[in-house]
């Protein structure tokens, strides 16, 4: 577009991804404070205390992944990005990622405040805090995020979208016996008892609240036998852990896998979801392509959000392999039920192209 | 339409290649006194490390070498990429004779800033002509290789304008001619290092064009990847299971230290690594013993079907290229 042609008001924010004409919110909409300007930021110039923030939005929360994520290195010893990428989405969510190199699973996590405290949801693939600072980290944003709001007190919970998976609790040991926090247990019953879910597992919903930004805790067995997806309403996410990702989807129990893809489309019909986020990304960027296991250079990543329809067609292709062993590829994730984790299938969807990435070497 | 029958001529090491009985009978060149005797005393004893280099919880925390040199006795060195800089970590080897070395395969990184190979090699080179007596660039250095994948040549390009040096070739034409081999797989050839042998001969199965070493100074017997204790990924049953029997011929009449594969996909306890894995810590020694050879031959003789068979030592993956998995999901449930 010209320079000279450009309207605000008509075209939206030139540096806005969805190009929306408030990609930041409508300074004229009710819930924005009187002088509100449509700025990045919702914490005021000049603070007197402690801010309080409306999370309520017209859709969802503006945010924005604008980086590529690290992919990790030919050579993984000489990797030297960092341990953790932090990405920030909004003020108020963060995603972190592992580094490839530290973990092929690169599992990704989300950092989310509220105006009573944080979430942080799954805890990476590493323990040792030396190869992967995940509290230091955590610790960092929160202090920062508590300096900007004037706040003393921000505590947070950490919960994780399956107790036993082991590429997302291994970092769970380093909040252990940090002040002003709550770990959910990994165990089942005692997990199920945290979100008051004891007797209503899997079809109930529960709750975490962050201070005006209400969580749901949504059961989704299926990936994991302890698998939940975590809903925020703020920015219309659905945190799907192993359950929906852009990978290679090992199915452990394929009845429960569609029951629960089944409650989430009956969810994702009921409230507005922008993006479903995943644990990890495997999928290249060509259609049908995954990465292997343990790969620690993956330069041709697909994007980690998918779009909500994802929902549907997982469920689709789910009900297709319930019940059989084999492997189903479809252009944004894998389906694997019953096979190994290494399955390999010459059976390739028909009307998507064929692509190969090229081969680094 | 007939194809022309093209006539290739090819640097060959057809010079240094001589029928396996007359190789024995060939006169030194050299004075006595710093001929290297490499008949004597063989097999020469050596060593292998308790263990190798194997990997790291955070590949980009690894502080091991990116090569790791081991001298298996003062005239053979074994050589093992890093995982951290590839996961197949293969095995390389270096065995010096009077006038040449041999040179194993070439690992799994091709660019030199990437992965050192030439400059690891060229010093070990340099120690062993320091300490007998000869100039590093009067040794001719023979590039070869197991067999055409990749993680068997990839640091080749890095020896490309290394004076003194020649290459296998990169097509199975080249290298049957390298050696000098008018029958493969069966014909045997001989090169001589300066008064070590080297047999030659040929070993497919995992791939159609492999070869086999055999070092009569340290009397280890080289099978690439078409036996190594890990997953050997048999493309031709046919062809492996007669490799397989001329291996068992060979043991019959050869004495054999050890049998030593490109690879290491188990532990200690028989678990396999899975592919691609890049750290393997507990995993099993590098060598085999003939006995594990000979147990597998008698595995292999009751195979009919594709499938994966485990010996106690190695996987035999019969025709299961696309699927070959041992590995399940662990968190399945009903």
């Amino acid at each position: 577009m010209a320079q000279n042609s450009y309207t605000p008001s008509l075209q939206g924010n030139p540096m806005s991804a969805t190009g929306s004409q408030y990609p930041n919110g409508n300074p004229n909409a009710g819930y924005n404070g009187a002088g509100a300007k449509n700025t990045d930021s919702c914490v005021p110039l000049h603070r007197s205390g402690e801010v309080v923030h409306n999370y309520t939005c017209d859709g969802p929360a503006p945010g924005n992944i604008a980086f590529r994520w690290i992919y990790g290195s030919n050579v993984a010893a000489m990797n030297r990005d960092p341990r953790i990428q932090a990405m920030q989405y909004n003020e108020d969510t963060y995603i972190l990622r592992e580094n490839v190199c530290v973990h092929w699973e690169a599992p990704f996590t989300y950092l989310l405040f509220g105006n009573k405290g944080a979430l942080l949801i799954d805890t990476g693939a590493t323990p040792e805090a030396a190869y992967y600072p995940l509290r230091t980290t955590v610790d960092a944003i929160v202090t920062r995020w508590s300096q900007m709001r004037g706040r003393k007190n921000v505590p947070l919970t950490v919960v994780l979208t399956s107790g036993e998976d082991i590429a997302q609790n291994q970092g769970l040991g380093q909040f252990a016996g940090r002040p002003n926090t709550t770990l959910a247990p990994k165990p089942l019953a005692e997990m199920k008892e945290f979100y008051e879910l004891g007797g209503s597992w899997p079809s109930g919903i529960g709750k975490i609240d962050l201070g005006d930004r209400v969580l749901d805790v949504i059961p989704t067995p299926g990936a994991h036998k302890d698998g939940v997806s975590f809903y925020d309403p703020y920015n219309d996410f659905l945190y799907t852990g192993d359950l929906l990702f852009p990978g290679k989807i090992n199915i452990s129990n394929d009845k429960d896998y569609v029951a629960s893809l089944a409650r989430l489309k009956e969810w994702k019909d009921k409230h507005p979801v922008k993006w479903v986020m995943g644990g990890h990304v495997e999928m290249q960027f060509v259609p049908g392509k995954a990465y292997p296991r343990f790969a620690t250079y993956k330069p041709y990543e697909r994007l980690l959000q998918m779009e909500p329809q994802a929902i549907d067609e997982a469920l689709t292709y789910a009900r297709e392999v319930e019940g059989k062993e084999m492997m189903l590829v479809r252009p944004d994730f894998i389906l694997l039920n019953g096979v190994s984790p290494d399955q390999k299938t010459s059976v390739f969807p028909a009307g998507v192209p064929n692509i190969n990435a090229p081969r680094p070497f | 339409m007939a194809l022309p029958i093209v006539s290739v001529v090819l640097p060959t090491a057809n010079a240094v290649m001589v029928p396996e009985a007359a190789a024995e009978a060939s006169v030194s060149e050299y004075p006595a006194a710093d001929r290297i005797d490499f008949t004597t005393h063989a097999p020469a004893a050596g060593t292998f490390p308790d263990r190798w280099i194997c990997g790291s919880p955070s590949c980009m925390d690894n502080q091991d070498p990116a090569v790791q040199v081991h001298w298996y006795n003062e005239h053979t060195v074994f050589l093992r990429q890093n995982k951290a800089y590839s996961y197949e970590a293969p095995f390389l080897h270096l065995y010096f004779g009077n006038e040449r070395i041999l040179m194993l395969d070439q690992g799994f990184t091709t660019l030199r800033t990437d992965w050192a190979l030439r400059d690891v090699v060229d010093n070990c080179i340099e120690k062993w002509c320091l300490r007998h007596g000869r100039k590093a660039e009067d040794m001719e250095l023979l590039m070869a290789f197991s067999h055409l994948h990749a993680d068997h040549y990839a640091a080749l390009n890095q020896f490309i304008d290394r004076p003194n040096t020649r290459t296998m070739g990169l097509t199975h034409e080249e290298m049957v001619g390298f050696w000098g081999m008018t029958n493969y797989p069966e014909e045997r050839v001989t090169l001589d290092l300066g008064g070590r042998n080297v047999l030659v001969w040929g070993n497919p199965g995992h791939v159609m064009s492999e070869f086999a070493y055999y070092d009569t100074y340290t009397q280890i017997l080289y099978t690439g990847d078409m036996f190594y204790r890990g997953r050997c990924y048999i493309s031709f049953w046919d062809r492996w299971f007669d490799s397989m029997k001329r291996l068992i011929a060979f043991v019959d009449t050869h004495p054999v230290t050890h049998v030593v594969g490109c690879h290491v996909e188990i532990s200690r306890t028989g678990e396999d690594y899975p592919y691609g894995i890049t750290y393997q810590p507990d995993e099993g020694p590098v060598q085999l013993t003939v006995e594990e050879l000979r147990h597998a031959y008698e595995v292999a003789k009751t195979v009919t079907k594709p499938g994966i068979y485990f010996t106690g030592s190695v996987f035999l993956c019969n025709q299961t290229r696309g699927t070959t998995t041992i590995d399940k999901n662990p968190y399945a449930y009903s």
